[in-house]
């Protein structure tokens, strides 16, 4: 059985990674992608039809296409510890923090008419359980794309600069 | 590392065929084995009982003693290097050499200590991040032994590791495997039909046919004093020659030449006396100068010697082939006669087919 010191640890720990992936960096924008996928679906569970059909339907749409096709782009690159995708995540995450006050809120403070009992009533577009749950899905995404690109910028620096020792060494 | 001990080993598949019939094998702690033979003669099959990937019919394997019979495979401790490299292409050559060691879940820095350890001895250190198919075949094959020395087993085995390199690939790959040995100082079984690989590699050499083990000894053994016709035919390039003789007073009489018996032979043969035995010369023990006459039909210079491929005494019939390899360059053109001698001979029972001793 091989024991070692706890300074040969983080000796191999920093070494390990030049011949591993960042699996933790792509794992969590897997899954800032899945909840992001989770949150637009959950978007149609109400009636949002009534009120959704405008501008804001194409921009809602596209963005969701960019963020996955961006987010996927940047998992493969975190994984190889590339510094400019981990940057990039974050600012994805914020992306998803600002969106939590776009659509889902929009469409919460919005009223339509629905007839209840042969009587016309204002009611939200986005009922409080669906809104909640929306605003939940993409805090969840925020928090992947965040903890990925702040784990995945850490790495690739300390990558960076084992490397460049390494080099002066040799 | 480890003994091994194979005591009267049967294979007889589920279709009634029997691959392998009574084998038995003392393996030394730190030897190379080699088990050599023709496609089809049980080797493999012998390997793989020992490894667990196939059913021991018959007998007992044991393993520093302890009997590992049935042992399923995962429990023998024991690392197999298969012709075909059976590396995974989506993973790194250092994920490919981490694995066996990730799946016991071996802590992960103690696994980066063995593998970067393997692919210095190895030489892969800069292919760590390559995968397979970036490889070239001999490093695809390093890859693979270097993950069966990651795992640190008791016992190597290999089945044909260098059938698929080309020829220069295999000497260099053979010269690896055989610093490998002597720098682990492990025991290894080494499946080859290759009997240039046997020759160099083997402390000691298994010669098996059709299933039954026909001679074990060290490489010069089996060269020098084969057990039977089979090991003299299969062990030596160019083969041996081999011809029908009848022993008549003090010489063996063939159809094409009488050869003179000397006195420690003529004891030898003493009982063959009236009788038809096999004579079996190595190219190699031909000279020039002697009274038996070969006509030329080809002449390969190989720089070091000439491969002279010939008839006694011009006539084309199948005991009239030789084929002698001659020191030096030689300039023979097809139908030149040459004499020849026999400076070494073997002698084979007809019936038996047992070398006579």
């Amino acid at each position: 059985m091989m024991t070692l010191s706890l300074e040969d640890k983080k000796t191999i720990q920093l070494d390990r990674m030049r011949y591993t992936k960042n699996t933790f960096s792509s794992s969590m924008v897997y899954l800032a992608i899945l909840f992001n996928v989770l949150y637009f679906v959950s978007i149609y569970e109400s009636d949002v039809g009534s009120w959704y059909y405008a501008w804001i339907i194409g921009v809602s749409i596209v963005y969701n296409l960019v963020f996955m096709l961006i987010s996927f782009l940047c998992s493969e690159g975190v994984k190889n510890y590339k510094l400019g995708y981990g940057y990039l995540l974050l600012g994805l995450g914020v992306g998803q923090i600002v969106r939590m006050f776009i659509l889902p809120a929009m469409a919460h403070a919005a009223v339509t008419k629905r007839v209840i009992e042969k009587k016309a009533v204002e009611v939200p577009v986005m009922e409080t359980p669906q809104y909640v749950l929306t605003i939940v899905l993409l805090a969840l995404s925020a928090a992947c794309c965040f903890a990925a690109g702040l784990v995945a910028v850490k790495r690739s620096r300390t990558l960076a600069a084992y490397n460049a020792s390494l080099v002066e060494k040799a | 590392m480890a003994n091994i001990s194979l005591q009267h080993l049967d294979k007889i598949y589920d279709n009634k065929v029997q691959a392998v019939f009574d084998f038995n094998l003392e393996v030394k702690d730190g030897e190379f084995i080699v088990l050599v033979g023709p496609s089809g003669c049980g080797k493999s099959t012998t390997l793989r009982m020992v490894a667990g990937l196939e059913d021991i019919s018959a007998g007992k394997l044991l393993l520093d003693g302890k009997d590992i019979t049935s042992a399923p495979a995962k429990d023998r401790d024991m690392a197999m290097v298969f012709q075909n490299y059976a590396l995974y292409g989506h993973m790194t050559v250092y994920e490919n050499m981490a694995f066996s060691l990730t799946l016991r879940k071996e802590d992960p820095n103690v696994i980066h200590k063995k593998v970067l350890a393997a692919a210095e001895i190895l030489g892969l250190t800069d292919q760590l991040n390559k995968k397979p198919k970036q490889l070239s075949g001999g490093q695809r094959q390093r890859v693979a032994m270097g993950r069966a020395i990651v795992r640190n087993p008791k016992v190597f085995l290999f089945d044909e590791p260098l059938s698929n390199l080309d020829a220069k690939l295999r000497g260099a790959t053979r010269r690896e495997i055989l610093l490998l040995h002597k720098r682990m100082n492990a025991t290894m079984l080494y499946v080859t039909h290759d009997q240039t690989e046997a020759l160099t590699l083997a402390d000691r050499i298994v010669c098996m046919s059709m299933g039954h083990v026909q001679q074990v000894g060290t490489p010069l053994e089996l060269y020098d004093t084969p057990a039977n016709l089979f090991v003299a035919s299969f062990i030596g390039l160019p083969p041996m020659n081999f011809f029908n003789v009848r022993m008549e007073g003090d010489q063996l009489e063939g159809s094409f030449f009488a050869y003179k018996l000397t006195a420690e032979q003529k004891e030898l043969l003493k009982d063959y006396q009236g009788r038809e035995l096999v004579l079996g010369v190595r190219p190699e023990d031909i000279e020039t100068g002697g009274d038996i006459d070969v006509q030329v039909f080809s002449n390969e210079n190989l720089g070091m010697s000439t491969l002279v491929h010939g008839r006694l005494m011009g006539r084309n019939t199948q005991d009239a082939q030789i084929t002698c390899k001659l020191r030096g360059w030689c300039d023979y053109k097809s139908g030149d006669h040459v004499n020849v001698k026999f400076s070494k001979c073997h002698f084979f029972d007809k019936e038996t087919t047992n070398a006579i001793r």
